[in-house]
């Protein structure tokens, strides 16, 4: 007859471990001077109304849930997907890069998409096929082969812009970021979104 | 101001102050560095190394001795030497940027320069020498080879104009109602005897701001590119135009962004040519009587700083030499000239104000003392003697940065290639996907930097050109440009012309 051990099992042993290390991170040493914190990283952030944090988490945040609701991501099981560029049109040094990535992790988490390396990594996964390959390193059967990498089914692509105006002591800043996804074969735009945001600032405020 | 309220109480702390800081008080920089520049202008760099040093002894370096240390350390190739003064250099500028976000609007807060003269005030540097500090420490980085270090001192100079923006805001806000509250309306141009057009040019009042420069933001935008950052290099590029509108080299930089992935190649390097000429102005003191309305003082001369354009008498390039056939035009995109001059302009209202605040203290002390008689008059005449002889305005600037930065931007094959500039020659190995050849002509000199190698982009086959062929349903593939297509496209890209 079949005998359950709890302690045996392991599901309990995982939960043993998670809950030593998590006894082991509270007890860590604190180094201080007492003039800096850590903050809630979500913190919506208005010390200046140029482009910010809670700027790149809102656009990321909405941009992800609207993707991940696009009718073109269900017709093929995992559909794999590239970023392409996301085109600055403001004067602000807006890390574009920085908000895709954000979209993406959040669309790699939901499990319903992969994505191809971008333009931006390509050199990287070219060298590290050429280390594997050309070098005389590595065993040949267990080296990744040349000519195997798969061409993504979708891009996505977009523009970010703003306008700013000043009148007296007041500043206005409006960005608009667009993003689309287009079927790489076909060249059609299967979905296309737009985030809004406005800032305005007052100098008599500070 | 308890300064108005109570003058015989400042008395013996202006002796005092006269007495403990008369280094500082009597220095005079334009004397120290004139002579170090000329060193440099004829080629005696380890000379002008050491007379630097012995123009600065006692051990506690301020910001001005790392900066020219720096620069000229640069002039002899050393560029990690030269990035490590300048990043002590950079230090302090840290804790000024972490000081000035508490105090900012406390511009007069500062009682050696309110009782004896702006020198005794700690050196913060001028806005646009903390600017260009990141600019060269990223150069530098670019020299070495290390392009991410440049990227890193690249993006610090956008988050350090926007704090000075921000400091700047607040400094004049409260600069106004002092000026306000004390009923100073004298501004520069009220000066009888100040040569006002150095500061009225259109060329200083068509500038943005004193800080912000074209050469920064091309840069940036050269070094984003260079990095595959398209997104961060577009603001740069746009940047540069918005300082300085209408010249081609900047306008292509932005207009040609996109296109230029798809015409790079192997075996080619995009090259920005940075030349750079002659040594930033001098300061000098000019002592001007100025009505002193503050308790009915009458007139009272007070020192002024007056800027002296390139004192090193440099000529300025417009072309260099590529390979003894082509020539590639420079366009001059960065006058620090003009820039140091605007920020004096904007400068100028504090120095009024702190200048007449500090005439009246100190003739106010004085008259209190000479009302007493007896000993106290002595004090008085002492007094007057002193006032006299510390009253200068403040020469201090970095003085060893160039008058003029010109740029020139071509792609070229791979390899060594002779570059001239005027009889200067210099044979120049040019590797990577980018390159930043900098040179400087300073007197008779010409300083030449050989560029480690730079980021080798992924350049992948030139697409072929694909047509369709009708209905067939097979597209035909058509050979892509001929060479000479290609060259002339190239060269249209990046033709510069000022």
């Amino acid at each position: 007859m079949y005998k359950k051990n709890i302690m045996n099992s392991n599901a309990f042993k995982a939960t043993a471990i998670a809950l030593m290390l998590s006894g082991c991170a509270t007890q860590s040493p604190t180094l201080s001077s007492g003039n800096v914190e850590y903050g809630d990283s979500k913190t919506v952030e208005t010390l200046t109304n140029e482009f910010g944090s809670t700027d790149l988490q809102t656009i990321a945040e909405s941009m992800a849930s609207s993707l991940l609701q696009s009718p073109a991501l269900f017709v093929k099981s995992r559909p794999l997907v590239t970023v392409a560029e996301v085109k600055n049109r403001t004067s602000e040094y807006i890390d574009t890069k920085s908000i895709t990535d954000s979209i993406r992790t959040k669309i790699v988490k939901s499990g319903m998409v992969r994505f191809a390396v971008d333009t931006s990594a390509m050199q990287t996964q070219v060298d590290e096929l050429t280390r594997q390959n050309q070098t005389g390193l590595y065993k040949k059967n267990k080296s990744k082969k040349m000519g195997n990498m798969e061409g993504a089914d979708f891009r996505i692509e977009g523009t970010i812009t703003s306008i700013v105006k000043r009148a007296g002591d007041v500043k206005d800043v409006y960005y608009k970021f667009s993003l689309q996804l287009v079927d790489n074969e076909s060249g059609v735009m299967e979905w296309a979104d737009e985030k809004e945001i406005r800032k305005t600032s007052n100098k008599s405020m500070f | 101001m308890p300064i108005f309220t109570r003058p015989t109480s400042l008395a013996l702390p202006i002796l005092l102050t006269i007495t403990l800081s008369g280094c500082s008080v009597m220095r005079s920089y334009d004397d120290e560095l004139k002579q170090t520049i000329d060193l440099a202008g004829q080629g005696q760099l380890d000379q002008a190394l050491t007379q630097h040093e012995s123009n600065n002894t006692g051990g506690d370096f301020d910001l001005l001795y790392y900066l020219e240390k720096g620069e000229l350390l640069r002039l002899k190739s050393q560029y990690k030497d030269s990035a490590g003064a300048w990043l002590l250099a950079d230090q302090k500028v840290n804790e000024w940027e972490n000081e000035a976000k508490i105090r900012a609007g406390a511009i007069l807060e500062n009682a050696g320069a309110v009782i004896l003269n702006d020198k005794t005030r700690r050196y913060d540097g001028h806005d646009y020498e903390k600017v260009m500090l990141s600019t060269r420490l990223a150069l530098d980085h670019l020299l070495s080879g290390d392009w991410n270090a440049a990227r890193t001192e690249i993006k610090k100079t956008h988050e350090r104009e926007a704090i000075i923006a921000e400091i700047n805001a607040k400094d004049n806000e409260a600069l106004e109602q002092e000026s306000k509250e004390k009923g100073i309306t004298t501004t520069f141009k009220d000066l009888n005897g100040y040569p006002v057009e150095t500061l009225s040019s259109a060329e200083v009042t068509t500038l943005k701001n004193g800080y912000q420069s074209a050469f920064s933001h091309y840069l940036a935008g050269f070094v984003y590119e260079a990095l595959n950052e398209q997104g961060l290099a577009s603001p740069g590029y746009r940047q540069a135009i918005e300082l300085q509108p209408d010249i081609k080299i900047l306008e292509d930089g932005l207009a040609t962004l996109d296109a230029r992935p798809s015409l790079r190649k192997p075996s080619k390097t995009d090259v920005l040519f940075v030349v750079e000429s002659g040594s930033a102005p001098a300061l000098s003191s000019v002592t001007i009587p100025v009505p002193v309305i503050v308790s009915n003082l009458g007139v009272i001369p007070i020192s002024f700083p007056v800027l002296h354009s390139d004192p090193s008498h440099t000529l300025q390039p417009g072309t260099l030499g590529i390979d003894g056939k082509d020539t590639l035009p420079l366009a001059a995109v960065t006058s620090l000239d003009t820039m140091s001059k605007r920020a004096l302009r904007d400068d100028m209202p504090g120095i009024i104000v702190r200048g007449i605040l500090r005439a009246a203290a100190k003739a106010m002390s004085q008259k209190v003392l000479m009302d007493q008689g007896g000993g106290a008059a002595i004090a008085g005449i002492a007094l007057n003697v002193a006032n006299v002889i510390t009253e200068s305005a403040d020469e201090r600037t970095w003085r060893t940065l160039p008058a003029t930065i010109s740029i020139g931007r071509v792609t070229l094959p791979s390899g060594k290639h002779d570059i001239a500039i005027g009889s200067s020659k210099q044979s120049i190995d040019i590797q990577g996907s980018h390159a930043v050849v900098v040179t400087r002509l300073l007197g008779n000199q010409v300083y030449w930097s050989q560029p480690a190698y730079g980021p080798q982009m992924p350049v992948y086959t030139v697409p072929a050109v694909i047509q369709p062929t009708g209905n067939t349903g097979s597209p035909a593939i058509k050979k892509p440009l001929s060479k000479s297509k290609k060259k002339k496209a190239q060269k249209s890209i990046h033709q510069a012309k000022g």
